[in-house]
């Protein structure tokens, strides 16, 4: 009798902590649904059209369901215009842009994040509301004040020739559309860095001090690798977009000179008959960014362990 | 202009006599292009009900089609049912002035929902989600498969009084005999617009072949064609002297090469605003629709003269045009009817066409006229097309599902760089 009440008590707790977990876990459930209505079954759509075919007469997709109607002639056809024909350039120029437009926002945004994390004081406030401002106003609509400002009788362009410097900005630059990029992303970098920097636990950077480092050597063996989780966060929240991007490329270029892998994909979907070859597309690009989250995810547990060790 | 709405995205054609700003336009193009995104096409895709058979026959010049009846026509003699008449249209396609005057003259209303391309359009009609009473702008592209998805009525011509004035080359089109769903709306041709005070070396355009100095790479950096690959294509088809509507694979692929010597000889810009770019001086050459230099004129500084654009247009030129067809579940059929005969009237189609700029398909809306009214400058004379000038144009016409693939594939391989 007398091991009876503990045993009750034991069934009572793990039936307890079951509840409690089956409570945790429907929180879950809406994530869930959504994750599967809106991204899992249109990804399946994707696929289905990608290997499917078109209606001979209104020429619509024709998403083949069934993976054993899958046909994947057009998708070999776009895998070898990516290995060996003209979608080979496009995926290349693609990278380096975004690699470029990344690397620069890098070198904007780091030491503004730095800046508002660290030394902006009581200004904070008032400097993460003037981050956000660029929020307020549409994409497309901050794309178009630099079209006006860039285009022959544009402000900067009279800028340069002050200096006698002649540039067409718009005449399909490549350095017109990865400056597009910055301009666009760089916000969406600056806020995840500002908070894994204002979360930096600033004992470790007075111990490096005490210990004798200056500020760049802090700068460099503390603050860089502390900072290094949100650094990657960032640099995949800007990146996954850009890759994808073909509007800041429409209207800052539009020039075969530029021609990016999301205007290849809008392209294809939206004004052609072959939408099979458009889906094909995002798939590969699915692919190339499945790529870079697997990195991201796999630094970021690395991290988190040798943290905890 | 047939391939501005049936392969991309529709310009915002605000052509009213106090333009619109260079910003205001381009916010208008930028917000149509930010709304082309990736979802709603696959979705759209996915909508699709299945395949639906065989292929469909695609009309000719020389080989004319009369599309299958499909339903009646609605009875002749009724009154029109007063409402609000739900019309499908691009945007800033028709005078407002006019549709007021529309709406006065019948006591009713009109509610206008836009569309950028035919593909589009063809969706939301075929998933039945929007059912207009009329829909403006449609071309031959896609007029057979409108009859074939049973979403047109055949027209009653007893309520177009003023069908005799549209030009008689039109009034038993290839596309339509008969005109048993269609009525023409406007006519335009393929050329290119440049300026005239810029130094551009017009001896190309005497000697016929104006399409070469779009190779002339004294002009990179000023130099634009559209963004449409059927024109683009077909111009180059036309420059070599092969037939514009062919589906033969090394014809492409030769015309392919010269694209890209054009791209490394001028890098030339892809869009559709050459009625802002030219008269804001941007550029000098660009391959355009003969309605955007009408368009032009009033897009330059106001400073500038009229006589400063130019338009060449080949003799044997390719023209096309776009109609007006009434929908199969239409509420309100004789008042559609009643609207299309309203904008086939003289008057009210050249008011029409002094807002949105583009050509009445009207026989007495003849070059000449246009001019002596000063609806069109003298020296923009070429932009316009005379009955005889389409008879004897070349068509961009409907191609087969394996022959426009060809063709998309020709141009994605040319935008790629």
């Amino acid at each position: 009798m007398t091991g009876t009440p503990t045993s009750v008590t034991t069934s009572d707790r793990s039936r307890r902590r079951a509840d409690r977990g089956t409570l945790w876990g429907l929180f879950a459930l809406p994530g869930t649904v959504w994750l599967l209505v809106l991204f899992v079954l249109p990804f399946y759509a994707l696929v289905c059209v990608a290997f499917g075919d078109i209606d001979p007469v209104f020429r619509n997709a024709v998403p083949a369901w069934n993976p054993l109607n899958w046909s994947f002639g057009n998708a070999g056809e776009v895998l070898g215009e990516i290995f060996g024909g003209s979608l080979r350039k496009v995926f290349l120029r693609t990278i380096s842009y975004v690699v470029c437009a990344v690397v620069l926002s890098f070198l904007v945004g780091y030491p503004v994040a730095y800046y508002l994390a660290r030394h902006a004081g009581r200004w904070r406030g008032l400097l993460l509301a003037l981050m956000i401002l660029p929020f307020w106003v549409n994409y497309l609509m901050r794309m178009l004040a630099w079209v006006n400002l860039l285009q022959v009788d544009g402000w900067v362009t009279r800028a340069f020739s002050v200096f006698g410097v002649q540039v067409n900005w718009l005449d399909g630059q490549p350095i017109t559309v990865v400056l597009g990029l910055v301009y666009g992303y760089v916000p969406f970098l600056v806020l995840p860095l500002y908070a894994a920097l204002e979360r930096l636990d600033g004992r470790l950077l007075e111990a490096a001090r005490d210990l004798g480092a200056g500020p760049g050597r802090t700068f460099h063996l503390v603050t860089i690798p502390l900072s290094r989780p949100g650094m990657l966060g960032a640099g995949v929240i800007i990146a996954l977009p850009m890759f994808g991007d073909y509007y800041t490329n429409d209207m800052l270029s539009r020039s075969p000179a530029t021609e990016m892998v999301g205007n290849q994909v809008d392209f294809y979907l939206n004004a052609t008959t072959q939408p099979q070859k458009g889906a094909v597309l995002v798939l590969v690009l699915s692919a190339l960014l499945v790529v870079l989250m697997s990195y991201y995810l796999v630094s970021t547990m690395r991290m988190q362990r040798e943290i905890r060790a | 202009m047939k391939n501005r709405r049936s392969e991309h995205r529709h310009p915002t054609t605000s052509a009213s006599r106090a333009p619109v700003s260079r910003r205001q336009f381009l916010g208008g193009s930028a917000v149509a292009a930010g709304g082309l995104v990736l979802g709603p096409s696959i979705l759209a895709a996915c909508g699709s009900d299945g395949g639906s058979g065989t292929a469909l026959k695609l009309a000719r010049p020389d080989k004319p089609v009369t599309l299958p009846t499909v339903g009646d026509a609605v009875a002749a003699g009724k009154a029109h049912e007063g409402g609000t008449l739900q019309i499908l249209n691009y945007v800033d396609y028709l005078n407002p002035d006019v549709v007021a005057r529309f709406e006065e003259t019948y006591g009713v209303k009109t509610a206008v929902t836009t569309y950028d391309t035919e593909e589009g359009a063809l969706n939301k009609l075929r998933s039945g989600a929007f059912t207009p009473d009329l829909i403006i702008g449609m071309t031959d592209s896609v007029l057979s498969r409108l009859v074939a998805a049973e979403l047109l009525q055949p027209l009653n011509h007893s309520y177009l009084s003023n069908f005799g004035n549209v030009i008689e080359g039109l009034r038993d089109p290839y596309y339509d005999v008969g005109a048993q769903y269609t009525t023409p709306y406007i006519i335009y041709s393929t050329g290119i617009g440049y300026r005239t005070d810029m130094d551009v070396d017009t001896s190309y355009f005497e000697s016929g072949n104006g399409w070469d100095i779009l190779w002339d790479s004294a002009y990179s950096g000023r130099l634009g064609i559209l963004d449409s690959y059927r024109d683009v294509i077909g111009s180059v088809l036309h420059r070599n002297g092969e037939d514009i509507n062919t589906g033969d694979q090394k014809v492409l692929n030769a015309a392919l090469e010269d694209l890209r010597e054009m791209s490394a000889a001028t890098n030339p810009k892809i869009d559709i605003l050459a009625y802002t770019e030219v008269p804001a001086g941007t550029r000098v050459v660009n391959q355009c629709w003969s309605g955007d230099m009408l368009l032009g004129v009033w897009y330059l500084p106001e400073d500038a003269s009229w006589t400063e654009l130019g338009y060449w247009q080949p003799d044997d030129m390719v023209t096309g045009n776009d109609v007006f067809c009434v929908a199969r579940n239409a509420e309100r059929p004789v008042l559609a009817h009643e609207f299309i005969n309203f904008f086939l009237d003289v008057d009210n189609a050249l008011e029409n066409f002094g807002w949105t700029g583009y050509q009445p398909a009207l026989e007495a809306l003849d070059a000449q006229t246009l001019i002596d009214w000063e609806y069109v400058p003298a020296n923009l004379a070429n932009a316009l097309i005379t009955p005889a000038q389409y008879a004897k144009g070349n068509r961009a016409v409907a191609l087969e599902p394996d022959v426009d693939a060809r063709w998309t594939d020709v141009w994605a391989k040319f935008t790629a760089g």
